[in-house]
């Protein structure tokens, strides 16, 4: 085995540290020091440690030693290094070391010379860096090879780590690369496991935001779901060990699991006591919330998810919708005209139109065949999905056709009921899921991440276990992510998941806890076949609706609204396999069921718990 | 050695519609449904047959054709046995595409020789009346390209399927019991991940 190299990305001596913020002792106590950031096994990290004697020259002896050091990092972790000699004071002989990626803020401060604080997650501050001899910029430039800095727009001296580190998408990119797929080793040695490895407080923040009816926490939208567990971790009741700096977090049981409601679906009716004289939508928050809980009614859907999807907004007046509504008529024919109207001549030479014509009639032809709206060879539908998919590559050329878009497409033309309404709901929906279809796919990668993070935080022997299988479990996710569970729940069942998603609410990243849901359920199927090995994870087909907790039924509120509710299934199990793993009729995934005496199930089941409060 | 039932991961390649997902639900559920979805990401079925008095456990491993899910597909080619190389003879751009998923394969599975690396080429929908490829020019394309075994299927009619997906393991069979020759140790596996079967524990 080859060793990890460790590169040095930057070096810089007589960085000081006031260890005491007693400020007479300020000039006595400056401790020189060494900075330095190393980049290893494409992991890096943040180093400061006290100079030696003068600290100019670094023996060969001391290199070692930061090497071995750097294998003990596991954690954002202060460490006190015994004192060389009982003259040093004590206090001064702090050094500090943090994964970047740990990084929070970074507090800039010009006096005479430049002053950083870093904030890491956490809220863990270190002590303040003085660069008397200059080099911070050069520092900080070093950084941004790993992160995004961004001034805090409160806050000029502050700057902010996006959450979207540019490390973090490369070390993505390793792992869609990597047979091997890299994540194990990516996240071993991601310092995150251990600190957060106790996710009592994420669990408990999480709990809240989806228990009672406090709103407080669905006020904060915009933040990723991996932020806000992130910013779950202050209220962490902390163990502080002897050690300072050392934190255990204990694990703390869930309790008991709280009472779901869902709520009826809005009906019509009820939605239209929402609109006002001239026709604004009065109270848009409540409204939200009721489709939030109980899904719009049939009847309510093709004028509620106009404006659930941002295709209308929801102050305008009746009579400016009328406007909006005929400009958007205007320019969606137009649009259409624009590949009408090409000869196949042109196509000839026009390759790219070609290709998306192909890969769109293919396509459409694999869409929802079963369903009423799409069955039989010329179904009306068929043409509807093939032009307003072809009209879309007219409005964005650039991302085309890629496929996926069909079966975003089909539930909402099949709700609409015509075209240009059905193709401007579908460009705002691909507003939202633009980025998953993109050359790169972005969007999937932050996701998946995010996704194997919340697992992690949710039970992380769990995730180790699931990591240490070579599984690739998380492709296994793709496809839910990317076509927001189109294919694995009955028609009728999207219509109600992906109303319930649009309201935003509790969290912008709700469809990953969903996601995670149905994860867990679908582990937990394997497991009751006792067939919990790596290669029978990627469950090529999910288990039938009827095989699932009621509980996700209910929660997603299929139950709720019997007119619709009927799983039918035939969206289902595209690939019937002979003998097909559904031993598992329990209507409900009870205590009792789960066999005892195997770590692993408990495990799991304390996460069901905890994706049951969705 | 010989009663235990050996795991084989197989893979399909090809062009997006060429009927990957049609061949491998013929093969397994002996159906064809003409409504599928196209496929995103990767799917797999298992299936156990006997061939020359082996008892094998197939994994066929269908994956998306379309360019934008290749990091999704490559992941998985590592550890196959077998790849299927697949084009649909009523779309020649399919059949000109199989050199490219030939390359793809070759560099993501890692393969150590991949000269002698089992592929089987399909020509599927042999049921279209309007043909774009000859049966010629694909047998050339096989012979010119490391002498692979051709089958023309129809995974509507199920010509063919059968017996193409057990040369497949034929082919693989072969495969080993040269290495087991050249080897004479215990190492045995070396070229197989040592990837547990059902039967095993
Ligand atoms: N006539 C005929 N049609 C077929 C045959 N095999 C597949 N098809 C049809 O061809 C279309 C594409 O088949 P799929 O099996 O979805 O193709 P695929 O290779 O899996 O495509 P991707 O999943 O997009 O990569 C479908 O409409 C099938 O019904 C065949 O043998 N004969
Ligand atoms: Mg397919």
């Amino acid at each position: 085995m080859t060793f990890p190299v460790t590169q040095v990305i930057f070096e810089q001596d007589g960085i000081f540290i006031h260890p005491s913020t007693d400020s007479s002792e300020f000039q006595d106590s400056l401790t020189s020091g060494f900075l330095r950031i190393l980049d290893k096994d494409s992991s890096s990290v943040v180093q400061w440690a006290q100079c030696p004697g003068d600290g100019r020259h670094r023996s060969v002896e001391q290199q070692q030693s930061y090497e071995t050091e750097w294998d003990m990092v596991n954690t954002v972790s202060f460490k006190k290094k015994p004192s060389t000699n009982g003259e040093a004071p004590e206090r001064t002989s702090g050094a500090f070391l943090f994964n970047v990626s740990d990084l929070k803020t970074i507090k800039v401060k010009t006096e005479g010379w430049c002053r950083l604080t870093f904030c890491l997650k956490e809220h863990v501050t270190l002590p303040d860096l003085h660069f008397h001899q200059g080099g911070s910029d050069s520092f900080l430039d070093s950084l941004r090879g790993f992160l995004l800095l961004t001034q805090s727009p409160g806050d000029q001296s502050f700057l902010v780590v996006s959450s979207q580190s540019k490390a973090l998408s490369q070390s993505f990119e390793n792992l869609l690369d990597d047979a091997t797929f890299g994540l194990v080793q990516k996240f071993k040695n991601d310092p995150y496991t251990t600190t957060l490895g106790g996710f009592s407080k994420v669990t408990n923040y999480i709990f809240d935001a989806f228990r009672g009816p406090e709103m407080a926490h669905r006020q904060r939208p915009a933040e990723e779901v991996a932020d806000l567990i992130s910013e779950a971790i202050p209220g962490l009741e902390v163990n502080q060990q002897e050690e300072p700096g050392f934190e255990v977090i204990t694990r703390i049981d869930l309790g008991p699991r709280p009472a779901v409601w869902r709520g009826e679906p809005v009906s019509a009716e009820a939605w239209a006591e929402h609109i006002d004289a001239e026709g604004r939508v009065q109270n848009v928050a409540q409204l939200k919330e009721a489709v939030f809980k109980g899904g719009l009614c049939h009847a309510a859907r093709r004028e509620g998810w106009k404006f659930l999807l941002g295709y209308f907004p929801w102050d305008t007046t009746r009579e400016e919708r009328k406007g909006l509504h005929k400009r958007k008529t205007d320019e969606y024919f137009r649009m259409k005209l624009q590949w009408k109207s090409v000869s196949e001549e042109q196509e000839r030479r026009n390759s790219r139109l070609r290709d998306y014509r192909s890969l769109i009639e293919k396509d459409v032809n694999r869409t929802d065949r079963t369903n009423k709206f799409y069955e039989g060879p010329d179904n009306p539908g068929l043409i509807l999905l093939h032009d307003i998919l072809m009209t879309y590559c007219m409005y964005d050329f650039d991302l085309g056709y890629v496929q996926g878009m069909s079966d975003l497409l089909s539930p909402i033309l099949y709700v609409m009921e015509n075209e240009v309404d059905a193709f401007w709901c579908f460009v705002s929906f691909m507003d939202q899921m633009h980025q998953n279809f993109e050359e790169q796919m972005q969007g999937m990668k932050a996701q998946l991440i995010h996704l194997s993070t919340l697992l992690r935080l949710l039970d992380l022997s769990f995730w180790n276990y699931l990591e240490s299988q070579d599984s690739g479990y998380l492709y296994f996710c793709f496809r839910w992510l990317l076509i927001r569970f189109k294919r694995e729940l009955s028609f009728q069942g999207v219509l109600r998941l992906w109303e319930v998603m649009w309201t935003g609410l509790p969290c912008q990243n709700f469809h990953l806890l969903v996601c995670l849901h149905l994860f867990v359920c679908a582990c937990l199927c394997a497991l009751c076949e006792d067939i919990m090995r790596a290669h029978y994870l990627y469950l090529p087909q999910f288990p039938h609706p009827q095989d699932l907790p009621s509980s996700v039924g209910e929660i997603l509120g299929f139950h709720a609204d019997s007119e619709q509710s009927k799983l039918d299934g035939s969206e289902f199990g595209l690939l019937d396999s002979p003998q097909p793993p559904r031993r598992w009729h329990t209507q409900d995934l009870g205590e009792d069921f789960i066999p005892n005496g195997n770590g692993h199930l408990r495990e799991t089941h304390d996460v069901y718990k905890l994706a049951y409060i969705l | 050695m010989a009663a235990k039932s050996s795991l084989f991961k197989v893979i399909l390649l090809g062009d997006g519609g060429v009927g990957k997902s049609s061949l491998m639900n013929r093969y397994v559920t002996n159906k064809f449904d003409a409504h599928l979805f196209h496929t995103i990401g990767v799917e797999f079925l298992n299936k156990e047959l006997e061939v020359d008095g082996h008892l094998v456990t197939m994994q066929i491993w269908d994956t998306a054709g379309q360019e934008r899910f290749r990091s999704l597909r490559t992941p998985f080619y590592r550890g196959s046995d077998c790849c299927l190389l697949t084009f649909s003879v009523d779309d020649s751009q399919s059949f000109l595409n199989l050199g490219n998923w030939k390359k793809e394969f070759i560099y993501y599975a890692d393969v150590k020789e991949p000269d002698s690396f089992p592929f089987v080429v399909l020509g599927n929908k042999l049921d279209v009346a309007d043909r774009q490829v000859s049966t010629e020019d694909a047998q050339q394309w096989c012979r010119e390209n490391g002498n692979f075994p051709y089958y023309e299927t129809s995974a509507k009619d199920a010509t063919n399927v059968a017996v193409a997906f057990e040369e497949a393991v034929r082919r693989v069979l072969a495969v080993e019991d040269r290495g087991d020759h050249l080897i004479h140790t215990d190492t045995v596996n070396l070229h197989r991940k040592p990837r547990s079967s059902a039967t095993c524990c």
